[in-house]
């Protein structure tokens, strides 16, 4: 079965093809087409997995281009890391295209959708498969197309088409670091292959201060597509693509590409410490940074938006603190945890059409199964014990405890707590207190959508039993055998960790149900003492206005002045580099005035100047 | 020369020009005597087949050991083949659009001169890309050159057309004399116009006073063939000639007279001035003047792109990326890399897949400002998207055969000694820039909304030369190897080009 492990991303892709030409006929059958395929694609990575756990790796490659006497390769690889993540991929491809299916019923681009669905499907199981860094950028940046596609689904609204510009520009400046962090990777290395490059790191023919170099640009490409501070704010912006699009792309896969990167490059990651801590530092604060912004937002989706930001965060510092099999795990559970999530808010707004949290409510008693499920996404995502989110979780705390990195530990601890409130407080405001009167008409959503939910909801209970400090660590044993770096495939952290764990994650929900639920505790209860703190959060620490070069009178903080500098300088250069453009643009048009007297001219002198440096120079003689 | 040494030589190594030279001649014939009533489309279905069978001659000359006949003024090598079927391919599909190209003001009477006219000029490249002399090499640009002055004026009633085809004559005149007085230096100093020969003649130049006219008729051939190519800052004429000229003409500017410039630049370029060693007589002439090269290089690719930035206009648009593309070959060129001539060949057929793909679907929509596609993939969605992928290839992103004919590029510039990575950054810098007015023509045929309707007025052929060149865009991204096999095994790598 491994070796034909080529043929998963062919079906999305046929299907991607069917849809585009024949898009105008037999549309309802054609989505029945594209449902299938994606289910034939789910059911080969499946029994690729399977293989997986008895055989060896597989690797198959031909001669893609031979450029004199360089040899590119093309091909697949399939390990125990991409091997988990084809599955991920193509079951969560699978339950949003039926999910879609009842979802987008009535728009009458809905072929278009799924033909976009298949792309971004082809291009995201083609990254993972890929065996060389060549052959993952190229597929990168087509996962890139298929997100900027889907984001501006919904061109004729001025915001998507913004939020997809937008997304293309960001992830697009992560890309060039990734660009340049490969071609140094290759001009170093001589081969765009992983298993070379690892080759060439154990055998210790790479400076440790090119590793770093290349690894942190990597890292750049990683944090642009994983929505990591500095460029995060694409990805609460593209929540103006269509909802399944949301838990497809911008929950359980393409941001998710960004840790996948770091996690299939470890190697060349571990081999450099302050690439390392780099990756730990921005995980930490990213981590803590969106759950905070999450506590305020009042669009269901926006907050949603944050949270993945800040469990990509998770993985990242997961990752940097030397958590491999802490960081994977968690992807794995987030990937299913947060598609119900966004499944389920699709559901509800589907249901209720607003996004505004603050207009819902009550809606537990309307919605029989979109509550408990919802309800469920929300326990794991806040690490109630027991469900997968809690091991997952674990894992990583302790991974930054036994590390050392003491402070990050902190952070995540601080993260968990404003995870669980803010997630709660999503549910009790949604679900909880009394019905709002323009919603008696709300009904439950039909099975096409509950049941892609449903198996998500069981997975995000029981996905955390593959790694558990009581069962067995299945996971991380299998993962980390045959991997070119020293990883644990579980580390034994105290037990108060996982107590500390559990108690900020109840006493998150504790609050949050005391203030949005019981209302025993006022809502502006801490509005009202903070004001600022609270306005600098809920308008995203500012960073949209700031990047679009707004300058807020008065910076209160100091950390925010010197963001302004830091931004002030940077948006200086872009805006230089732009307003130079133009203007030499506006010149070089103006030159081309038709008179071909001043042609002729320009050519002489160009001659004349050719000759006269040459005279000067002696021309290098 | 008696009889005897004329029977002697191999004539059929020349075949394919032949082929190409009789069906004008018979052209020009059957122009002058058939009557007005025959239309003379079916002259253009005869230049295809002649064209059709001077490409099937040329590969049965595949592996033959490399001719010279006429006392080594005409060299069938196998740079000359490769070179010559990119030549002839992009010819053909000028050819198809010419058919069907139908402007506003009628082209009747012209339209038998135009195909006799085209198969003159594409002689006068396929001349360049096999001579081994000067004398030949002239000969075959100003073949080339003088057609397709008229070919841009044909539309005689057209006044654009005329302004354009009076400008193209008088800068093309500029060209051709500082051509030529590059080329007599060159003369003058080694006293044949045999390229080999002079080639080594130059070797054993004593006097190093003679390098520096050398030098000087280095630079003047450079400048004069940068016109021909249309690299900056000699590319001024390119925005306005394109322009004004009817769209088979552009294309076939944009296509065979740039591909012409190449083969010449690097026929002379490996035989002449890579042997003449340079006075400290560790490296060659070429080399030491590789500075000037990289100067153009750079140049060219950031005018011809922030330039193409302001246009609004498609044609004015993609005369400039023209000009940028051009930049980048002359990357490879500057880089001299053990395979630069595999990069420029591939590259050229890649860029001529997109060129025609991209004139035809002008062709078709009959449109000449970029605002008029807005609405097209609401229209026509398999036009938008046929667009959308020559874009992208234009741009050179992953998938399309621009982007391997980039990798190439940009390989070859930092596989060598020094390395060229300030060209190699510019060529990614001003392709990065290239995106916004690529992507501006996809953004418009996909995100806006039409403000008016379309008159479509090409016929099915244009459909099927689009479809053509979108797949062999597309295939080539994919599967670079198909070309690159082709090219290995046929040619071998070009050894025999010095032979």
């Amino acid at each position: 079965m491994m070796e034909i492990a080529w043929i998963i991303p062919l079906f999305p892709l046929f299907s991607f093809l069917v849809l585009l030409i024949f898009g105008r006929k037999w549309r309802r059958g054609q989505i029945d087409f594209a449902v299938i395929l994606s289910l034939v694609s789910f059911i080969c990575a499946l029994l690729v997995l399977f293989a997986r756990f008895t055989q060896e790796n597989v690797k198959v490659e031909f001669t893609w281009l031979t450029i004199g006497e360089t040899q590119l390769t093309a091909g697949f690889e399939v390990n125990q890391l991409n091997a988990l993540m084809l599955v991920i991929v193509s079951l969560v491809s699978f339950l949003v295209h039926m999910y879609s299916k009842a979802y987008m019923e009535g728009d009458e681009r809905i072929t278009v959708f799924f033909a976009y669905l298949g792309l971004f499907t082809f291009a995201m199981l083609g990254l993972v498969l890929s065996p060389n860094l060549l052959q993952t950028y190229i597929f990168w940046e087509l996962v890139g197309v298929g997100s900027f596609l889907l984001i501006g689904f919904y061109f004729y609204k001025e915001e998507a088409k913004a939020a997809a510009k937008k997304a293309f520009i960001m992830t697009r400046i992560g890309d060039v670091g990734l660009l340049i962090g490969m071609i140094l990777l290759f001009w170093q290395v001589g081969s765009f292959e992983y298993d070379e490059i690892f080759a060439v790191i154990s055998a210790g023919d790479l400076s440790e201060t090119m590793a770093t170099l290349t690894a942190i640009l990597i890292f750049i490409g990683a944090v642009g597509k994983s929505g990591q501070f500095p460029l995060h704010s694409w990805l609460p912006d593209a929540m103006e693509g269509p909802t399944p699009v949301s838990a497809l792309i911008h929950a359980a896969t393409m941001v998710a590409a960004g840790v996948y990167l770091v996690a299939a490059l470890y190697p060349l990651f571990a081999f450099s410490e302050v690439a390392m801590l780099t990756i730990a530092i921005v995980g930490g604060f990213t981590a803590i940074f969106a759950a905070t912004i999450g506590m305020t937002q009042r669009d269901i989706k926006r907050a949603l938006a944050y949270s993945t930001v800040s469990q990509l965060g998770y993985m990242m510092l997961a990752l940097g603190v030397g958590g491999y099999v802490a960081g994977v795990f968690h992807l794995t559970t987030h990937a299913f945890f947060k598609a119900l999530l966004f499944l389920a808010a699709g559901s509800v707004i589907h249901a209720v059409h607003t996004q505004d949290i603050e207009k819902m409510g009550g809606l537990w008693k309307k919605m029989k199964w979109t509550a408990p499920l919802f309800l469920i996404g929300t326990m794991a995502i806040s690490g109630v014990p027991l469900l997968s989110g809690f091991f997952s979780k674990e894992e990583i705390l302790v991974s930054a405890w036994v590390s050392g990195h003491y402070l990050l530990f902190t952070l995540a601890i601080i993260a968990a707590f404003f995870t669980a409130f803010y997630m709660f407080r999503l549910f009790f405001l949604v679900f909880g207190g009394e019905e709002k009167k323009e919603q008696s008409a709300v009904k439950e959503s039909s099975n096409w959508m509950t049941v892609p939910m449903l198996v998500l909801a069981l997975l995000a209970i029981v996905a955390g039993y593959i790694q558990t400090p009581w069962f067995g660590t299945f996971l991380g044993d299998w993962l980390t055998t045959g991997i070119a770096a020293n990883v644990h495939g579980h580390l034994d952290g105290p037990l108060w960790v996982m107590v500390v764990a559990t108690v900020v994650t109840f006493l998150g929900i504790l609050l949050a149900w005391l203030m949005y639920s019981k209302k025993v505790l006022s809502r502006d209860w801490f509005t009202s003492r903070a004001p600022y703190t609270y306005q600098l959060v809920i308008n995203k620490y500012y960073i949209d206005e700031v990047y679009q070069y707004i300058f807020v009178k008065g910076s209160r903080f100091v950390s925010q002045i010197l963001h302004f500098v830091e931004v002030y300088l940077i948006e200086g250069l872009i805006s230089l580099v732009t307003i130079t453009m133009r203007r030499l643009s506006i010149i070089g048009s103006k030159f081309q005035n038709g008179q071909t007297q001043l042609y002729g001219t320009v050519a002489f002198v160009g001659l004349a100047i050719l000759i006269v440096v040459f005279a000067l120079t002696g021309g290098g003689f | 020369m008696d009889l005897d040494t004329l029977l002697s030589f191999s004539w059929h190594a020349m075949g394919p020009e032949f082929i190409i030279l009789g069906t004008a001649t018979l052209l020009s014939l059957l122009d002058l005597f058939l009557p007005r009533s025959f239309h003379r489309k079916w002259l253009g279905w005869l230049s295809v087949a002649s064209i059709v069978a001077a490409i099937v001659f040329l590969l049965t000359l595949i592996g033959d050991t490399p001719f010279a006949i006429l006392y080594d003024t005409f060299r069938l090598d196998s740079f000359a083949i490769a070179f010559k079927l990119v030549l002839l391919v992009a010819a053909g599909f000028v050819l198809l659009l010419a058919i069907s190209y139908e402007p506003k003001e009628k082209l009747t009477e012209f339209r038998g001169e135009f195909f006799y006219l085209f198969l003159v000029a594409l002689l006068g490249a396929m001349i360049m890309s096999s001579s081994g002399d000067l004398i030949t090499l002239f000969v075959g640009l100003e073949l080339m050159t003088l057609s397709s002055y008229i070919l841009v004026g044909i539309r005689k009633k057209h006044l654009p057309s005329n302004e354009s085809a009076m400008k193209y004559v008088i800068n093309g005149g500029i060209a051709t004399a500082i051509t030529l007085f590059g080329m007599s230096y060159l003369y003058g100093v080694a006293g044949t116009t045999n390229l080999l020969e002079m080639a080594e003649r130059l070797q054993e130049l004593t006097n190093t006073q003679h390098l520096f006219l050398l030098a000087l008729a280095f630079l003047m051939i450079l400048v004069g063939l940068s016109f021909k190519i249309a690299a900056a800052p000699f590319h001024m004429w390119t925005p306005d000639v394109y322009e004004g000229a009817p769209i088979p003409v552009t294309a076939f500017l944009s296509i065979i007279s740039k591909a012409a410039g190449f083969i010449l630049i690097i026929r002379m370029f490996i035989t002449v001035f890579y042997h003449i060693p340079d006075v400290s007589n560790n490296s060659s002439l070429l080399m030491a003047l590789q500075s000037f090269l990289a100067v153009l290089a750079a140049v060219t690719m950031i005018w011809g792109n922030i330039v193409a930035l302001r246009q609004t206009k498609i044609k004015r648009m993609l005369a400039y990326s023209s000009v940028a593309h051009a930049g980048y070959l002359l990357v490879a060129v500057t880089a001299f890399s053990a395979f630069m001539v595999e990069t420029i060949w591939f590259y050229l057929t890649a860029y001529l897949f997109m060129t025609i793909a991209v004139f035809s679907l002008l062709q078709l929509m009959n449109i000449e400002e970029v605002k008029q596609l807005s609405g097209l993939s609401k229209r026509a969605p398999l036009l938008a998207v046929a667009l959308a992928l020559t874009m992208l290839g234009l741009a050179g992103i992953p998938g399309t055969s621009g982007f391997i004919g980039k990798l190439n590029i940009f390989l070859g510039a930092l596989s060598t000694e020094p390395t060229h990575y300030l060209l190699a950054a510019i060529l990614i810098a001003t392709t990065v820039i290239s995106y916004i007015y690529y992507f501006k023509l996809i953004i418009y045929a996909f995100f806006r909304e039409a403000n008016r309707t379309f008159q479509m007025s090409g016929k099915k052929m244009n459909g099927v030369i689009i479809s053509i060149c979108v797949l062999m865009t597309v295939l080539l991204g994919v599967f670079p190897q198909l070309a690159y096999d082709f090219l290995h095994q046929n040619f071998l790598s070009f050894y025999d080009f010095l032979q």
